[in-house]
């Protein structure tokens, strides 16, 4: 089956990174450890990939990547007090996974 | 059937590039790359990146608009250890500037870079503080004690209204420059929801019932005297943010259901009547700061920095709302 997306590592310079034209070509989707999707086979993409010095990742790669930087939080999160787990912050909860697609 | 010359008085013309300001509407042949173009409007909106927060951190609070912002207060997760950190910035980066006086999280803010409202927290004491363009000076405190105060908007440090947040997540109170003033109740009692607007004109959405697992859906807009339900989001999230008024809003990010649900990308905009799904976020994020549109005005002018992906972001992003002028190629197929 033909992957979807193709992903990869840069890192958000902050302006200019995505410009607003670009992002009316490209479907963009970053995640945690400055992964970011975008489609496969897109001439637009292809292009936004070198102009951020993108570093190409498989789908396995990026996994890995993001999967780490989730751990990290939900480390965090699992190492506090429960005191502090508690709801005083109701909307303070812990991190959820995140799946990257093909 | 209207020929093109009736229309715009002209033949097609031919160009060995492309005019430079075509009008809406406009039809021309590329001799260059030999294709018939089209000057059209997009329709949807995007986001794009912004200079990036010099602290990364989430729960933040924000005022201001895409060329004028302010950052203040929030923290890294879990629970956030919060910050007194103020940044601001000047629509490509950001420049830290004088700190909170009380430093805190899930702070609501609303007003200008020069002239904003800090407001509640997690430092459950319902702090005010009020920015001058230079400093924060301590104000009165807000009833109530409030936190995750998302749902705000006003004018300036002189003129705001904040609605829902912790712990209650229904009262509205609004701030005069002096002091607040209860006012009308939210009709569905919310926190993490997007508000925005002014102290005459507000609008929210979303959010999640407390303790609770519900994520809403709801819509009410604020006429300077009461609360009225109108048509709801289509996605129902919690910790998202918004920007605009009753009658132009965005409403993007958050988490999905349940409660602790996925992370959001998904932007909506309002028409003054209904929600369409719009542009999404480049990264989802949750307790992010909201900025164009808690100071009144439509959501041309939103901006969103930090929040959780779920660890701290530093990353802005600037929206450009559809209605931008855009050449396209005209193909047989």
């Amino acid at each position: 089956m033909a992957k979807t997306y193709q992903y990869c590592v840069a890192e958000n310079w902050g302006k200019g990174f995505i410009e607003h034209s670009e992002s009316r070509k490209i479907a963009f989707s970053g995640f945690p450890g400055n992964v970011w999707r975008v489609p496969a086979h897109n001439k637009d993409a292809n292009l936004w990939i070198q102009k951020v010095l993108g570093t190409t990742k498989t789908l396995a790669e990026a996994q890995a990547i993001v999967d780490a930087e989730v751990q990290a939080a939900q480390a965090a999160w699992d190492a506090m007090p429960d005191a502090e787990k508690a709801p005083a912050v109701e909307n303070n909860t812990r991190p959820t996974d995140i799946t990257l697609e093909e | 059937m209207a020929e093109y010359k009736g229309i715009h008085g002209t033949k097609v013309q031919n160009y060995t590039s492309d005019p430079t300001n075509p009008i809406i509407g406009q039809v021309w042949y590329n001799e260059t790359s030999q294709t018939m173009k089209v000057e059209s409007v997009t329709t949807a909106g995007v986001w794009a990146t912004g200079g990036s927060l010099n602290t990364a951190r989430q729960a933040l609070g924000g005022a201001g608009i895409q060329t004028a912002s302010l950052a203040f207060g929030g923290g890294p997760p879990p629970a956030p250890t919060a910050t007194a950190i103020t940044e601001s910035y000047n629509g490509s980066a950001w420049t830290e500037v004088a700190d909170l006086n009380s430093q805190r999280a899930y702070v609501g803010g609303f007003g200008t870079y020069t002239s904003a409202i800090a407001v509640g927290g997690d430092q459950y004491a319902g702090i005010t503080e009020s920015w001058n363009g230079t400093s924060w000076t301590t104000a009165t405190a807000i009833p109530g004690a409030s936190y995750n105060n998302s749902g705000t908007g006003g004018a300036d440090n002189t003129s705001g209204i904040s609605f829902g947040g912790g712990p209650l997540g229904i009262a509205s109170y609004e701030w005069n420059g002096t002091s607040w003033t209860s006012a009308p109740a939210l009709n569905q009692a919310r926190s993490g929801l997007a508000g925005s607007g002014v102290k005459t004109d507000a609008i929210a959405s979303g959010g999640g019932s407390g303790g609770g697992t519900t994520n809403y859906t709801n819509t009410e807009i604020w006429n300077g005297s009461a609360w009225t339900e109108v048509n709801d989001l289509n996605v129902a999230v919690r910790r998202c943010r918004g920007s605009g008024s009753s009658t132009s809003a965005l409403n993007f990010g958050g988490n999905n259901p349940p409660k602790n649900g996925p992370l959001a990308a998904t932007n909506e905009s309002w028409n003054g009547t209904s929600w369409t799904e719009d542009g999404d976020l480049n990264t989802a994020r949750n307790e992010m700061a909201q900025g164009g549109g808690n100071q009144g005005g439509g959501n041309s002018i939103s901006i969103t920095y930090g929040g959780g992906t779920p660890g701290d972001t530093a990353a802005t992003e600037e929206w450009t709302g559809g209605g931008v002028p855009l050449t396209k190629t005209i193909t047989s197929s």
